[in-house]
């Protein structure tokens, strides 16, 4: 019977360890695979590929940071009223919120034209407030915020469910308003799932390519400069302009990793 | 005076009647009666946090059944004390005079004499999850109370302390009722509690109010029998 268990166990093991290194080889791979030649060179000799990969940067950090401030501004508030409300059709909304999460990227970027695009819905109040998402910053941030929306809305949800609500009820009848009681009791009690569910916003919308692609090739993200210099320059220039946004990538996940352990 | 007339509550199934029931000011009321008979409904719809079918409260001559929970000056003290976690005491106390934007001197002033007459004084800058159960009431009490409150809400407030502690609660909630003077309606299904607490007592069941009685009428009513008959072997213990 040990014999079996043992048996059973090591099995386990193998597979887990099979699992894990598929995980972990591609990550380890991108670092070895990586000719500091080509990174002095394309980051410090050539100028134009330099500017190039700076601005792809700078409009990838600016892109992920403004549609995950303005996802707080949206997802706060829906948050709380699907933690603390009852109403009709609640789990309709719900079911609505987690679409992004299920939909294929493309379809995204070809759902976010229809809606806000040139030929869209809303095409006459995006041409009176001449505003256009093709090709533009602007397009770029409402992807992102599509993408990630489901996955602030949730974790805020779940942290604002855990506080009691009974300490609310105690604030307002201690004289405090609804908005009060929320500001000075729930918000700083559900402070970690707030910068949870943001910075896991952040690091979806960093990882953005395919939503990106149909509705803003320009001006370029890192996600799509890396697509470009894979195709044109080849692997190991994919590879250089990899390492910064991994990186940041791995910063956000060690951050959300801290977070959840202080909880 | 708390009037409330014709108070109608309807969640699903469960209707909560009530249909006259006076509380004199400065009276210590107590609501007993077994679980699942709307006692917390009664509380939590006179606090206002459940918007009744029909029916008025009225407080010193003022109707506040259409105000929301913040304006009717009602303090709930919950079974748990709902103290809040990321507040120190001294803050726990000091929120409802803070919302109400009371000088920071005045604050500190009453704070530092409702803690005194609590004998908290000591536990200013500890946090809830560092106080025991019977220092966690009295500090819910002295959130509840620095706000002078029409009427202070009890809900089952003694029955997470255990025996030894709730004897020390009720002498200290006596000795508050006293100094103090404050209305409260307190909810309990323990007899011990009510007799001990109330000077009048309200007895509910099935969402209605059954009578009002001192605690000497209530235990010759038949409804003090299936208390007293749960008691008995005890009773009969101590007698041996």
């Amino acid at each position: 019977m040990l014999r079996r268990v043992d048996f059973l166990i090591l099995l386990l093991s193998i597979i887990s360890t099979v699992g894990i290194s598929f995980i972990v080889l591609p990550i380890i791979a991108l670092f070895l695979l990586v000719d500091p030649d080509i990174l002095v060179r394309s980051f410090l000799k050539e100028p134009s590929l330099f500017m190039e990969a700076r601005h792809a940067f700078i409009t990838t950090i600016e892109a992920s940071l403004l549609s995950t401030i303005l996802l707080l501004f949206l997802g706060i508030p829906l948050a709380y009223i699907l933690a603390r409300m009852d109403f009709p059709f609640k789990s309709l909304i719900e079911g609505i919120i987690d679409i992004p999460l299920m939909i294929p990227h493309t379809i995204a970027g070809i759902m976010i034209l229809c809606a806000y695009g040139r030929r869209g819905l809303l095409k006459g109040l995006m041409n009176t407030l001449n505003i256009s998402i093709e090709d533009a910053f602007l397009g770029i941030v409402l992807v992102m915020m599509f993408v990630s929306f489901p996955l602030i809305v949730d974790t805020i949800k779940v942290g604002i469910m855990a506080v009691d609500p009974m300490l609310e009820m105690v604030a307002r009848g201690l004289g405090a308003t609804r908005f009060r009681a929320f500001i000075t009791i729930t918000l700083p009690l559900s402070y970690r799932s707030i910068l949870a569910g943001a910075i896991l916003a952040w690091a979806r919308a960093l990882s953005e390519v395919g939503a990106i692609l149909v509705v803003a090739y320009f001006p370029k993200t890192a996600n799509i400069l890396t697509l470009e210099w894979l195709n044109v320059y080849g692997l190991k220039y994919a590879v250089a302009i990899s390492i910064p946004l991994v990186l940041l990538a791995l910063s956000l996940f060690i951050a959300l990793r801290l977070l959840v352990r202080a909880k | 005076m708390i009037l409330i007339k014709d108070l109608l509550v309807k969640i699903k199934d469960f209707t909560l009647n009530i249909s006259h029931l006076e509380i004199r000011n400065g009276e210590y009321f107590v609501i007993l009666g077994p679980s699942g008979v709307g006692k917390t409904v009664l509380l939590h719809t006179l606090m206002g946090f459940i918007k009744p079918v029909n029916g008025t409260i009225i407080v010193n001559g003022v109707d506040v059944s259409n105000l929301p929970p913040e304006r009717r000056n009602f303090a709930l003290i919950p079974q748990d004390f709902a103290l809040f976690p990321h507040m120190n005491v001294f803050d726990n106390i000091a929120y409802g005079l803070r919302v109400r934007k009371v000088p920071e001197d005045e604050i500190r002033r009453r704070v530092l004499r409702i803690m005194s007459i609590l004998e908290i004084d000591h536990l200013s800058d500890r946090r809830p999850d560092q106080l025991s159960s019977g220092e966690k009431q009295r500090v819910a009490l002295a959130r509840a109370l620095v706000i002078n409150p029409h009427v202070l809400l009890l809900d089952e407030p003694l029955a997470n302390l255990d025996p030894r502690l709730r004897i020390k609660a009720r002498s200290l909630i006596k000795r508050l009722h006293k100094e103090l003077c404050f209305t409260a309606i307190h909810v309990t299904h323990n007899i011990v509690e009510a007799l001990d607490l109330g000077e009048r007592i309200g007895y509910m069941m099935n969402g209605k109010l059954i009578f009002v009685a001192s605690p000497e009428e209530f235990l010759r009513t038949k409804h003090a029998r299936y208390y007293i008959n749960e008691l008995k072997p005890l009773l009969k213990f101590i007698v041996d």
